[in-house]
């Protein structure tokens, strides 16, 4: 029993790393630019199939290929910046809009680049950890050191450096950020570009575990939504916290009774957090 | 002339907010501009500031003109405004919200000595500089937005309303504050509701009805016109 506890801990781990690194990224492109990406979803798709390409194809390293998908997919959102966001910045809904239109765009490049079955990316490593009876694979040990490795470096920039307070004074008072010589649209694609990028590096990550599909954003978007409103909508911690309790309550209610029961608790979990806290666990206020 | 507003209209969404506003700042002392609720007094600073976008007319900050530029670039020539309802930074500590201030300066030494500079002049801020500055009160928060301003070195200051909303210790704290700043050598434009605090501190004063300036000239003779006395000093 304790060995099918500790697997069941493993998978919520795995689970909970690569939300994580999703909604991270959706709550910074929204604190900064006030803009909800729908497209999210698509940027991890297009994530795992710079691996599809680069790896499966054309036989890159694997850790290159990841490479390459954080900064393919992280051009990509400072390409959405530029010619989306930024000519709609007065617009609150228009942003919203245009990402559903650029998830449009990006699925039915997936379809015509790649066909609409599931890729087959080969293993990285067939190597696990074994404690007892319980079992971690190396492929999702990567992933879970990637996401620490990522957060804690996300973290540093935003404490420590300089870009890193612009990125955070922009996503308090946007307005008094200009005041103080932070360029907006600078800020923005910063903010694009990391936000973005972590959503290709969960996709590129777990690419050899999902067979990548061209509608895999799906999957991952609508509890990436539930993940920053528990969190509380703008709070980074917030999307970590919520991401790790979204993930354990999951995998064990899956585990244990099954995945749309485990749906349905997900859901209930959110209610509940908005009931008790109606800006979610870590939100203090409304965010401009 | 310091800055040189010449015939500034903004529109908002059509709607006419300044309908050719022409202001003269000298390199000293301070320059006040009072008026009610809604005559453009907060929207002539956001122009200077690049917040806004004049519709017509020119704005010249040390012969060169500056109504073009974005908010950065203008911060960059020396204009720090301090907007209307402080700003601060909530999530940022007292002291990050004072170094944000410096964000466009590399003087790494001159830099913690201004700050250094700021918490001898704000003796409560030092003793709250990790504090996040959403904890702190108006009065405390109103000293975070002005020495916020004042890191970056400016050549010339806009403050808008720092008295609102404060008691009247606090007032004559702020006013003391902004007097010791002129003093120093930095010249304040001063945007005031509290018409006669604003005229006992300013050299000159513009008042500012609908969107354009209906009486302008040496604070003293303004606090002795008749029209100046039956609206705004309530005498
Ligand atoms: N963002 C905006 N959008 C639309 N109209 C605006 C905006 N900001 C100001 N206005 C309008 O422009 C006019 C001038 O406003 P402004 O804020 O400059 O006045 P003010 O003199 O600073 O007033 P107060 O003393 O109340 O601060 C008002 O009629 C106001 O309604
Ligand atoms: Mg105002």
């Amino acid at each position: 029993m304790s060995d099918f506890l500790l697997q069941t801990v493993f998978n919520a781990s795995y689970a909970a790393s690569y939300m994580a690194l999703i909604a991270v990224g959706l709550v910074l492109i929204f604190g900064v630019m006030g803009v909800i990406n729908f497209a999210h979803g698509e940027l991890y798709m297009a994530g795992a199939y710079a691996v599809v390409f680069f790896y499966a194809g054309l036989g890159l390293p694997f850790l290159a290929a990841v490479a390459l998908g954080l900064v393919f997919v992280g051009c990509l959102g400072m390409l959405m910046e530029l010619v989306l966001f930024r000519p709609l910045r007065t617009n609150p809904l228009g942003g919203l809009i245009a990402s559903i239109g650029f998830l449009l765009m990006l699925q039915t490049i997936a379809v015509l680049g790649f066909g609409l079955r599931n890729q087959n990316v080969p293993p990285v490593s067939q190597g696990r950890i074994t404690i007892g009876g319980a079992f971690l694979t190396y492929e999702r040990l990567y992933v879970i050191v990637a996401t620490v490795v990522l957060l804690t470096a996300l973290w540093l920039f935003l404490r420590r450096s300089k870009f890193g307070w612009a990125l955070r004074a922009c996503a308090q008072d946007r307005e008094a950020a200009a005041l103080q010589g932070i360029s907006i649209n600078q800020t923005a694609r910063y903010a694009m570009f990391i936000g973005a990028g972590l959503a290709g590096v969960a996709g590129a990550m777990t690419a050899p575990l999902v067979a990548p599909s061209p509608f895999m954003g799906h999957t991952v978007i609508v509890t990436a939504f539930i993940i920053i409103i528990v969190g509380g909508i703008g709070s980074l911690e917030g999307a970590v916290v919520a991401a790790i309790l979204y993930a354990f309550v999951h995998t064990f209610v899956t585990t244990f009774y099954d995945g749309v029961i485990a749906n349905i608790v997900g859901l209930l979990l959110m209610l509940a957090v908005l009931v008790v806290k109606p800006h979610g666990l870590f939100g203090v206020r409304e965010r401009a | 002339m310091l800055l040189d507003v010449r015939d500034v209209h903004v529109h908002y969404h059509k709607v006419a907010a300044l309908k050719g506003v022409s202001l003269q700042v000298p390199s000293g002392g301070i320059v006040t501009i009072i008026g009610a609720n809604g005559a453009g007094k907060s929207t002539t600073l956001r122009s200077i500031s690049g917040l806004v976008r004049p519709s017509s007319g020119e704005i010249h900050f040390e012969g060169e003109r500056i109504d073009h530029l974005p908010a950065e670039q203008i911060v960059a020539r020396g204009i720090a405004h301090v907007p209307e309802g402080r700003r601060v930074f909530p999530d940022l500590s007292v002291e990050e919200n004072l170094r944000i201030g410096a964000f466009l300066r590399s003087d790494k030494a001159q830099i913690e000595r201004d700050i250094e500079r700021i918490f001898q002049r704000f003796p409560r801020l030092k003793e709250r500089r990790t504090q996040w500055a959403r904890t702190l009160s108006g009065g405390e928060q109103q000293m975070v937005a002005i020495g916020r301003a004042l890191m970056s070195g400016p050549k010339l200051l806009l403050l808008d309303e720092p008295s609102m909303g404060l008691s009247p210790v606090m007032v004559q704290e702020i006013s003391r504050i902004v007097a010791d700043i002129v003093e120093t050598g930095v010249p304040v434009v001063l945007v005031e509701q509290n018409a006669g605090l604003a005229l006992r501190l300013a050299s000159y004063a513009y008042v500012l009805e609908i969107g354009s300036v209906a009486v302008e000239g040496p604070a003293a003779e303004l606090k002795t016109n008749d029209h100046v006395r039956r609206a705004y000093l309530g005498a």
